[in-house]
């Protein structure tokens, strides 16, 4: 590291600069004008009033569907995020052996990252279709089901396709997270486990897993985010319907915006999000850096 | 190939600046009128038509701006999906559309947005529409919207079905659950009877059918609101009952009209209430359905009523436009233009809609003798309550009403909640 | 000593692969196969038990049942009323005769037959046959060496065998569902008229097999009601067919773990790409599916029937290639900004010590922390301040600032894992900082750099939420917007749709297959130091 000598102590923030303009302008104006938003009356047209306290907050946790789509979040974060992890890690796992067509195998995890929300979602919205959806389709053509089955028979089935929905697009993150972890581990450690006699879950929890958590708790903490404020899946297959039955937070502060037109309470919502969302991020950034300073 | 992104992407920077410089350079043109015009969009032909080449090798802008010198359009054609957030977004942001087609205004209306229509519509064009549409946009005796096309509702029934199963078409509720009984018996259930869109889409449209069959409605009979009345929750326990035998679709709550008419097109299902694009409709998706039109079957010993939609043209208040006047006039000039009927006739029959105006009629029906029949039942066509101001959030609430009755809630209860909340 | 050990494996494997091989005889010798015909069906409406409508119906089926005895068939008349009370009171009826057949068949007895399945069964019993001939050979006078002194033929007949049995356990399942699809699916649609080709000569083979060719005419009447099942035993076949493999593995090498977990993994892996592959299969073949086919309610194709390629033409003249030009200004613009104002960034947090790095830090998380949906009223308010609203740049300043805590992420990651000491020399050297930074520090980074690269430029090519609110004007969308005037809720045209999917997803999954390579160890650098 260079130090920093006493008259160009001003350099460093010289090179920050351009980013902190670009993140305070486009980021942090929105943000501040938000929260002002969040206090003020807004109109059903969109039109904003006066200081109005903290009613819109008050209006927004009264909503009868409130609650409802709080647990949903809660439910589609852990599902997706915690299932994405598990899944990601046993990909990863089989990935980074050796076996004829690595390469193309990976090359294949890649599509779903690759690819936009909105089109991922429109994609698995016509697969799931009852009456014409693809998967009726393959299934019946290849002899495995008898009769067209009803995927979204009920909404709790259909909220289980948002998340699976949302795994299938989360998983090669975590994936090539993880194979990037596994990568830096050095051949020699497992070799003179072996030696040692260590069985195949013993090298996993003694070797890999220790290895890969920074990878891991990385990914995870961006996930987290990612998944919390995602959109078009839930958007494009549901609109949250029944009556907000599907919705998560992001879901439901948009239709309340702009179906029911209830501004106040929508932009109050999004402002808690955003809390929650700090707490959360925060409380694991204390846990990392305690840790570092630990070492 | 570092580099040849590098240059690549520098490219592509340097024409996305020059682009947008040359956006801001137009717009500010000394002398014109330019009027920031959302238009929705029907059908696959609307951007075409109006942007496009869909206007016999020419589109409206082109031809308006040429036929009117010193206007300029600012046109967008936005879809439905869209067009609520576009809008709303704009006016928050100080910076409403000079000239918005949707379907609702009373928000717009009610919180002084909108100019009267008398300051800007020339009157031999106000004359020429509908009577009974421009009652649907006033306000305190104000018109506030003018029509700008609308459709009508009927039940559409498939022929070869009912004489297969031998049964004949339902006039009355009672005997609509007899044919869908018989129907399910018939087809082993291979058949959906009837069907059922209760969508956050367009799931008031459902509530209407059954209220207003039942002889209730969204208000009463002076005007104010009334969605739990007994004949409504009757109504709506009734339309549950149906999908509760298995005589409609299976998922009410995510198929839309859309989802139906597929079906309907490809003779899964045989009966549903559609407007009357629907056998053009069909057609598009390679259906080759026999189908007839009846009445919307109504409770025993109430009227049938049939379900109109509705869209309208509304002009913004624009504080900041120097000559108020000329605005004025120029969206005049622009209404003139659009129902011309060399250009609106076009239009309307591209969209397979009815017409708002009387001079269109002529002309449609010439090209279509059966938009007459439907010009009757558009006469008969009870209306959304639109004008009034809580209209979005009786919408709303009837489908979560419906939304959650379907997963086992009590209708009594959901609509007297929502009416607590409108009264209240 | 050894040597017995290894007569004693090899004998046991040769008696299990064997009586694998038995057990699959046995079970395909019992009846699996049920079938329920009503080989004559009819439907009268508004009949009552003992009208008049009524005798003449059933005197009408009478007549048909005993020309089916005269066939020699068991021919059993049912009945079946539904009668319900209408509104007005009035008595509906609805009944159903029906001339009913049941009976069994036995996995064998499709050897002889002409149906698909047959063909697969025939492949399958060479196999058994082969797979016997080759251990017993591969077997003779061997029996006692060690594995690793085999002569080369008997090792070749030895893992002939278990290709062989390999091909029966990949078999099993493809004749089973072969006869689920021919029995559940294609003779309903035969008789429902939805395809039509070959339709006299399928009714015959269904006709040979099922009935030895008597049925006749009466064919399609009899397939009608066909109720065919077969026992969940079928599936043990796999299990015999597995034991019989993991024999044939232990007589070939005597290592069945290493062999096996090489078979599981390239099962899982094939597993986890087929499932990934999937949505892309179907955007592929719906994109040039016609209108009428995207909507195909009968299932009746499983790929298109005719490749529309006229798809893409009219999704090109109804803007797309505009929109997939706006994309690339976009991303393309973001891309080189975030990289302008990271790089520097990312830099001081590599290489410089100061006060409030920390602050920084948080900071540029806290960026990432807001979704896109709930900034949006600030957002379209912001750019209306720098009328920047319904503009290319607009969207490529926003894009730039919510990639760039991701881009700092990554750069600073790439950076520290660089060593300092080369920038040092070249200090040394006479470079200023900036030089050093552009002469040695850059291009040692190039494989982060791109990483990064293309890590914004997809996420921008990607972003869908804030375009939709501050474009408006059509000739400005970019692509993810463009693509939703094809599902519009007022009508999905599912083949445009999936076609302008394809064109926009196609250039970003090149791009990332392109680092493929790089983007373990770019994220390697950005994650574990990070």
């Amino acid at each position: 590291m260079n130090t920093v000598k006493g008259k160009r102590k001003w350099e460093p923030y010289i090179w920050l600069l351009p980013s902190v303009l670009l993140i305070s302008v486009f980021v942090v104006f929105p943000i501040i004008i938000v929260f002002r938003l969040s206090f003020s009356e807004i109109s059903k047209a969109g039109v904003v009033g006066g200081f109005n306290g903290f009613q819109n907050y008050i209006d927004a946790v009264n909503l009868p569907a409130f609650k409802t789509v709080m647990q949903n979040t809660l439910w589609w974060v852990l599902s997706v995020v915690g299932l994405s992890t598990l899944l990601g890690f046993i990909i990863a796992l089989v990935f980074n052996q050796k076996f004829a067509g690595r390469k193309i195998a990976r090359s294949i995890m890649i599509f779903p990252w690759a690819t936009s929300l909105v089109i991922q979602a429109s994609v698995w919205n016509y697969i799931i279709k009852y009456e014409y959806g693809n998967l009726n389709n393959v299934l019946l053509n290849l002899g495995i089901i008898k009769e067209a089955i009803n995927w979204r028979s009920s909404y709790q089935i259909e909220f289980v396709w948002e998340c699976a929905c949302g795994i299938f697009v989360t998983v090669p993150f975590v994936t090539f997270c993880v194979l990037s972890g596994l990568q830096s581990i050095d051949e020699a450690l497992y070799e003179s486990a072996t030696v040692d006699g260590a069985g195949f879950w013993k090298k996993l929890f003694s070797i890999t897993l220790p290895l890969v958590k920074p990878s891991l708790s990385v990914s995870t903490v961006l996930n987290i985010i990612y998944v919390f404020n995602s959109f078009p899946i839930v958007y494009t297959m549901t609109k949250g319907a029944p009556a907000n039955k599907t919705d998560t937070m992001i879901t439901y502060l948009y239709m309340l915006s702009f179906y029911d037109r209830k501004k106040g309470p929508a932009i109050a919502l999004s402002v808690i999000g955003f809390v929650i969302l700090c707490v959360c991020a925060g409380v694991y950034m204390l846990a990392v850096m305690r840790k570092e300073e630990e070492r | 190939m570092k580099k040849i992104i590098t240059s690549l992407l520098s490219l592509s920077m340097a024409l996305s600046m020059v682009t947008g410089a040359a956006v801001t350079a137009n717009a500010e043109e000394a002398g014109d009128i330019t009027l920031d015009v959302i238009i929705c969009q029907y059908g696959p032909n609307t951007n075409d038509w109006f942007l496009g080449t869909g206007m016999d090798g020419s589109n409206f802008v082109e031809k308006f701006e040429a036929e009117n010198p010193g206007i300029k359009l600012n046109l967008d054609v936005v879809s439905w999906n869209d067009v609520y957030t576009e809008v709303d977004t704009r006016i928050a942001n100080n910076n409403a559309p000079d000239i918005l087609n949707i379907d609702v205004f009373a928000n717009y209306a009610n919180e002084g947005l909108l100019l009267p229509v008398s300051d800007y519509c020339p009157e031999d064009l106000f004359e020429d529409f509908f009577p009974s549409f421009i009652e649907q946009s006033v306000i305190d005796d104000t018109v506030w919207a003018v029509p700008d096309l609308a459709s009508a509702r009927a039940l559409f029934c498939n022929v070869d079905i009912f004489e297969e199963v031998g049964i004949d078409y339902p006039t009355t509720w009672a005997e609509l659950e007899d044919a869908c009984q018989a129907i399910i018996d018939y087809y082993d259930g291979e058949v959906y009877p009837w069907g059922i869109d209760m969508t956050t889409d367009e799931g008031q449209a459902a509530f209407a059918y059954y209220v207003w069959g039942n002889g209730g409605g969204f208000v009463d009979e002076n005007g104010e609101w009334a969605v739990n009345s007994d004949e409504n929750v009757e109504a709506i326990n009734f339309a549950l009952s149906l999908i509760d035998n298995g005589y409609t679709n299976p998922n009410p709550a995510t198929q839309t009209r859309y989802d139906l008419q597929d079906m309907f097109a490809a003779g899964k299902l045989a009966m549903v209430i559609a407007p009357n694009q629907l056998p053009t409709y069909v057609a598009d998706k390679g259906g080759d359905i026999n189908m007839v039109t009846v009445n919307i079957p109504a409770n025993d010993g109430k009227a049938s009523s049939s379900v109109g939609v509705m869209d309208r043209v509304m002009a913004f208040k624009d504080d900041t436009a120097g000559d108020q006047d000329a605005r004025n006039e120029a969206i005049g000039k622009f209404l003139k233009f659009f129902y011309d009927p060399e250009n609106y006739v076009g239009w309307v029959s591209m969209e397979g809609f009815l017409p708002a105006v009387n001079s269109a009629v002529e002309a449609l029906v010439a090209a279509d003798p059966s938009f007459e029949a439907w010009l009757d039942v558009l006469a008969g066509c009870q209306f959304y309550p639109t004008a009034k101001a809580e209209w979005d959030q009786v919408k709303q609430g009837v489908i979560a009403a419906e939304q959650n009755a379907l997963t086992g809630a009590d209708i009594q209860d959901e609509l007297d909640a929502l009416q607590a909340d409108l009264v209240g | 000593m050894k040597k017995t050990e290894t007569t004693k494996q090899n004998r046991t494997a040769l008696i299990i692969l064997l009586i694998g091989l038995a057990l699959a005889c046995v079970l395909m010798c019992a009846p699996l196969y049920t079938f329920q015909a009503s080989v004559y069906t009819k439907k009268s409406s508004n009949t009552f038990v003992g009208d008049e409508k009524y005798a003449q119906t059933l005197e009408e089926v009478e007549e048909v049942a005993q020309q089916y005895r005269e066939q020699g068939f068991e021919a059993q008349i049912n009945e079946a009323v539904t009668e319900r009370t209408n509104s007005k009171g009035e008595k509906t009826s609805l009944i159903t005769f029906t001339i009913d057949q049941s009976f069994h068949k036995t996995v064998w007895s499709f050897l002889g037959s002409d149906l698909p399945s047959g063909h697969v069964l025939r492949i399958m019993a060479c196999c058994m046959v082969l797979a016997v001939l080759c251990t017993v050979f591969g077997s003779i006078g061997t029996m006692n060496t060690e594995y690793k002194f085999l002569p080369g033929r008997t090792r070749m007949l030895r893992s002939a065998a278990g290709l062989f049995l390999l091909a029966d356990l990949i078999l099993t399942p493809v004749f089973v569902l072969m006869n689920n699809y021919a029995f559940w699916r294609k003779t309903s649609l035969y008789y429902q008229d939805l395809i039509t080709d070959g339709k006299e000569e399928w009714f015959a083979k269904m006709d040979d097999f099922l009935f030895g060719g008597r049925m006749g005419d009466n064919i399609e009447a009899a397939l009608k009601n066909l109720n065919a099942d077969h026992s969940a035993l079928v599936w043990v076949l796999l299990f015999c067919f597995l034991l019989s493999i993991i024999a044939a593995v232990q007589l070939r090498n005597g290592t069945i773990k290493n062999t096996m977990l090489k078979g599981m993994l390239y099962a899982f892996v094939i597993v986890v790409c087929v499932i990934t592959l999937y949505p892309y299969y179907v955007m592929l073949i719906t994109a040039f599916r016609s209108n009428a086919e995207t909507l195909d309610m009968y299932f009746l194709h499983m790929l298109p029937t005719e490749w529309i390629w006229s798809n893409l033409k009219d999704i090109v003249s109804r803007g797309v290639p505009r929109y997939l030009l706006n994309s690339v200004m976009i991303a393309g613009g973001a891309t080189v900004l975030a990289m302008l104002c990271g790089i520097p960034a990312a830099y001081a947090m590599a290489r410089m010590n100061f006060k409030g790095k920390k602050v920084f830090l948080g900071f540029v998380i806290m960026s990432q922390m807001f979704s896109p949906v709930v900034l949006l009223i600030g957002i379209s308010q912001l750019m209306n301040i720098l009328h920047l609203n319904d503009t290319i740049p607009g969207l490529i300043f926003v894009n730039a600032a919510f990639n760039q805590a991701f881009a700092v992420w990554l750069l600073r990651g790439t950076f520290v894992s660089i060593s300092p000491e080369m920038e040092q020399a070249a200090k040394i050297d006479g470079c200023t900082t900036v030089g050093s930074l552009l002469r040695v520090l850059l291009p040692m980074a190039a494989p982060g750099i791109v990483t990064t690269l293309i890590f914004v430029f997809i996420n921008a090519w990607n972003e869908y939420t804030i375009s939709t609110v501050l474009i408006s004007t059509a000739s400005n969308r970019p692509i993810t917007v463009g693509i939703t005037q094809f599902s519009s809720f007022n009508m999905i045209e599912w083949q445009y749709l999936f076609a302008a999917s394809l064109l926009a997803t196609i250039p970003v999954v090149i791009l990332f297959m392109a680092i493929e390579k790089h983007l373990t160890a770019g994220l390697t650098s950005g994650g574990v130091k990070g």
